[in-house]
């Protein structure tokens, strides 16, 4: 029988792919997206098609809101007749760039514990009649090639949308697929870089350290990546500006500045450089060489390091280290912590939060963006001021202390809703009653006692200093007010003991959330500030805001009142609002 | 035959296993005993070649094992102490995985899966996720694993952990089956019952040295006592009486 040739191929492909190291590859990439580190249970599995359709959407939505700044009509609306789409282009290239950096570095970093290969492999792999050389070249194809499918995911989107967008005015096609060359070639090695430079980074860590001693560091390293990514995303507002500015000579500050090399290359391919943009391409090609080559040597020798050894590793007993006692215990369980639930439960999530390497991550990556809106509008304050004095004064320097309360509430609600092993929370479920409420109270005692003491050691003694004791004192109690009015907000209905609940689904309602975070960072960080800063002037203005407060206060409470008992019972997994409900009428037959 | 030659371990300046010897002959089924931290992990490891013992080597059929680590694993069939599975892959996956980088025909490799997930009573269950397995089917898996290439010498780690008395007995069983086989079974428990039942002859090891080996019958003739009170006389010498009583007492303190 004669088989067709397409048929042969699937053959001799299917056969390849049973091969030991193809299977090795499949099982690596596998792991990768759907699970890592020691734990022996299922984290949370979104599936490669979700990951990749949530990882593309970024790019997506920024080329789709880019329509409204390119389009003629809006243009010609706004006075603008004849622009030059490829000048025009340049900071939103330049925002895809570190987009696609911040994406791809943030996935490096989520996925760390996955990429490289550990325990659980060495107990299921090593043992199999494979050599330690093998798992590595299987380990490294599985790596280059999530490499390559994040980096074109990532930029797949703004690849087609952004040149479609920003050559619409233009006749030729030509000028659109030129563009979307170029555009690609800059975003695709832009997240190459981002991800081999996380990987590097991490892996000479690996390569210097003790296992031990990267297994401790490794977490606090993840957060400086995670804040340095945030911080890259936050330079598209200036950075383009910067550049332009710089007639000849290149700033100090765009040498370590890997995305202006990109930018720089991008637009040397376009015959658009200036000299500082071409001395800046110079940069990129021998900048991705350097850092693959980095972190593939990392690579090579934290494997030996660390996976071949990992049996003699386990050997070894750890040195424990003495408990450290907290001065501050006592009072905070004479007057904060009343119940012992209440204090059992604090020192539980307060663990959690400070040693899990997940709730660290996002506490680090909010930190970050905190630092770098507080710094923003602290720079914004002094370029803008005459005097300390009016610096000191401004809505920005006044929205310092909202911008990190708010960020740190809010961050800290997401936090509560990430389990931290679910095969643990048996204990909580034998010991806790589930009409108790008192888990409301406890995340709010958790809240407030993260993020007020830091506010009111900061702001209070900083206004007395500036301005003296009654503006230091209206500042601060408003901060107070407001803080203590949000946490009520983003804790209504409530009734989880955090970190130990199954992670709540994706709902529709869950835009509107996000949508509301953002109305309310502008009401909270940008609207108050501006109004207490004319209202510090005359402090009896202060009292229009008594209302918004009493409002603000008497919602939550109203909603707590009408909550049916079965909406306050306790949870520990969060399941889907039936649409409808079976009586079960069928057994009374019986 | 695999002979253990004088196995010693170091970690920096601390011995986890001080020349350790023993031979293990085609039938033999040898339980290896002793209290935590004795150093039994550590010489387990070392008979798969996850270890590179510091002093001494181990040989089989004459030849040092690392030599042709491959060649020697693809005869070895070991169940590690703790069940480090992937848990988003299905029990029939990740059996498949085991025998693909075993070298199984694929055609043998299915149908000995099938077989033996059905005698494991795992059949039903062979399409659900590991994740959601109990750690008694996660430790059949591991069973099926190490059995479904048909290797010379089995290294058992605890390999009751988690099973149902059916699955143990079923396995207790088989232990003493595959000695009749004729291969060599090396078995690492804390249970004392089923040493005694299962295996031929006994290591006991305690801070990583060997203080006694011989058959079950001789060790307990030694001393005119069960295989539990010569272990605990040889190893711990521990009154457990008086240990269970202080706990009651500690419990009843105020």
């Amino acid at each position: 029988m004669i088989t067709a040739p397409t048929e042969r191929v699937r053959r001799a492909w299917a056969d390849h792919r049973q091969r030991p190291f193809w299977r090795m590859v499949q099982l690596f990439i596998d792991r990768i997206f759907r699970g890592g580190g020691d734990a022996d249970t299922e984290g949370l599995d979104l599936g490669v098609g979700l990951v990749l359709t949530l990882l593309a959407m970024p790019g997506g939505f920024v080329s789709i809101l880019l329509f409204d700044k390119y389009g003629t009509f809006l243009q010609w609306l706004r006075g603008a007749t004849n622009v030059d789409p490829l000048a025009m282009a340049l900071p939103d290239e330049y925002f895809f760039l570190v987009l696609s950096m911040t994406v791809t570095g943030a996935v490096a970093v989520w996925r760390w514990d996955a990429i490289f290969p550990d325990r659980r492999d060495y107990m299921n792999l090593v043992p199999q009649p494979i050599s330690t050389q093998t798992i590595f070249f299987a380990n490294l194809v599985a790596v280059l090639f999530l490499v390559a499918l994040i980096a074109l995911d990532v930029n797949a989107a703004s690849c087609v949308l952004f040149p479609v967008v920003v050559g619409a005015t233009q006749s030729k096609f030509l000028f659109f697929l030129k563009f979307a060359l170029v555009h690609a070639i800059g975003v695709v090695l832009a997240s190459v870089f981002a991800f081999f430079a996380v990987f590097s980074v991490m892996g000479l860590l690996m390569a210097m350290l003790p296992p031990r001693a990267f297994k401790r560091f490794s977490a606090y390293i993840r957060g400086v990546v995670v804040v340095y990514l945030v911080t890259l995303l936050c330079t598209s507002f200036a950075v383009p500006d910067a550049i332009r500015r710089a007639k000849d000579t290149i700033p100090a500050w765009a040498y370590v500045m890997p995305s202006c090399w990109f930018l720089g290359l991008c637009q040397s391919l376009r015959g658009r450089a200036g000299p500082v943009l071409l001395g800046l391409s110079r940069l990129a090609l021998p900048g991705l060489a350097v850092v693959v080559a980095i972190a593939l040597c990392a690579y090579a020798v934290g494997y030996q390091r660390h996976f071949v050894r990992i049996a003699e590793i386990a050997d070894t007993t750890a040195t424990a280290r003495n408990p450290r006692t907290w001065r501050l215990r006592i009072p905070l369980d004479r007057f904060v912590l009343r119940t012992p639930l209440q204090r059992g439960c604090f020192r539980f999530v307060c663990r959690t939060l400070l040693r899990s390497e997940g709730h660290r991550l996002v506490l680090t990556a909010i930190g970050g963006l905190s630092l770098v809106l507080a710094s923003q509008a602290l720079m914004d304050a002094f370029e803008n001021a005459k005097s300390w004095r009016q610096a000191v004064l401004s809505p920005s320097a006044l929205s310092i202390p909202f911008i990190l309360s708010f960020l740190g509430i809010v961050g800290l609600r997401l936090v509560f809703e990430i389990p931290v092993e679910l095969r643990s929370n048996w204990i909580f479920q034998l010991m806790l009653d589930r009409d108790g409420e008192e888990c409301e109270p406890l995340a709010r005692k958790v809240i407030l006692i993260f993020v007020l003491p830091w506010l009111l050691a900061i702001a209070f003694p900083v206004y007395v200093y500036l301005e003296g004791w009654r503006v230091a004192s209206l500042h601060t109690l408003l901060v107070t007010t407001w803080t203590v009015l949000l946490t009520n907000i983003v804790l209504i209905r409530f009734r989880k003991l955090p970190c130990t609940c199954t992670l709540p689904l994706f709902k529709q309602h869950s835009f509107v959330t996000l949508l509301s975070v953002c109305f309310g960072f502008l009401l909270y960080a940008v609207s108050t500030p501006e109004f207490e800063s004319s209202a510090l002037a005359e402090p009896a203005r202060m009292l229009s805001l008594v209302p918004i407060a009493a409002v603000a206060w008497y919602i939550p409470h109203r909603l707590a009142r009408s909550t049916t008992d079965i909406e306050r019972k306790l949870i520990f997994e969060e399941s889907p609002t039936r649409a409808f409900e079976t009586l079960g009428l069928e057994d009374f037959g019986r | 035959m695999l002979e253990a030659l004088h196995l010693t371990k170091r970690y920096a300046s601390l011995p986890a296993a001080q020349d350790v010897s023993f031979t293990l002959r085609p039938g033999q089924v040898l339980g290896c005993l002793g209290p935590n931290g004795s150093g039994k992990s550590t010489t387990v490891k070392m008979l798969t070649g996850l270890l590179e013992p510091t002093r001494g080597e181990v040989l089989f059929d004459g030849q040092n094992i690392r030599d042709n680590l491959s060649a020697y694993r693809k005869r070895l069939g070991y169940v590690p102490e703790e069940a480090h599975l992937y848990p988003y892959l299905t029990g029939w996956e990740y059996l498949e995985l085991i025998g693909t980088l075993r070298g199984m025909p694929r055609s043998e490799l299915e149908k000995k899966i099938d077989s033996l997930l059905e005698l494991f009573s795992l059949h039903p269950n062979r399409h659900a996720s590991i994740g959601t397995y109990s750690k008694g089917m996660r430790q059949r898996i591991l069973l099926i694993a190490a059995l479904m290439d048909n290797p010379d010498i089995f290294i058992f780690d605890e390999p009751l952990s988690g099973l149902d008395v059916t699955s143990a007995l079923i396995f207790k069983n088989l232990v003493q089956a595959l000695g009749q086989q004729g291969k060599l079974v090396f078995y690492c428990s804390h249970v004392l019952e089923v040493v005694e039942k299962v295996c031929s002859d006994v290591l006991i090891l305690r801070k990583g040295v060997v203080i006694a080996q011989d058959s079950v019958a001789n060790i307990g003739q030694i001393l005119g006592q069960s295989l539990e009170n010569t272990f605990l006389h040889l190893v711990d010498d521990v009154d457990t009486m008086r240990v269970a009583r202080d706990i009651v007492t500690v419990m009843k303190a105020a």
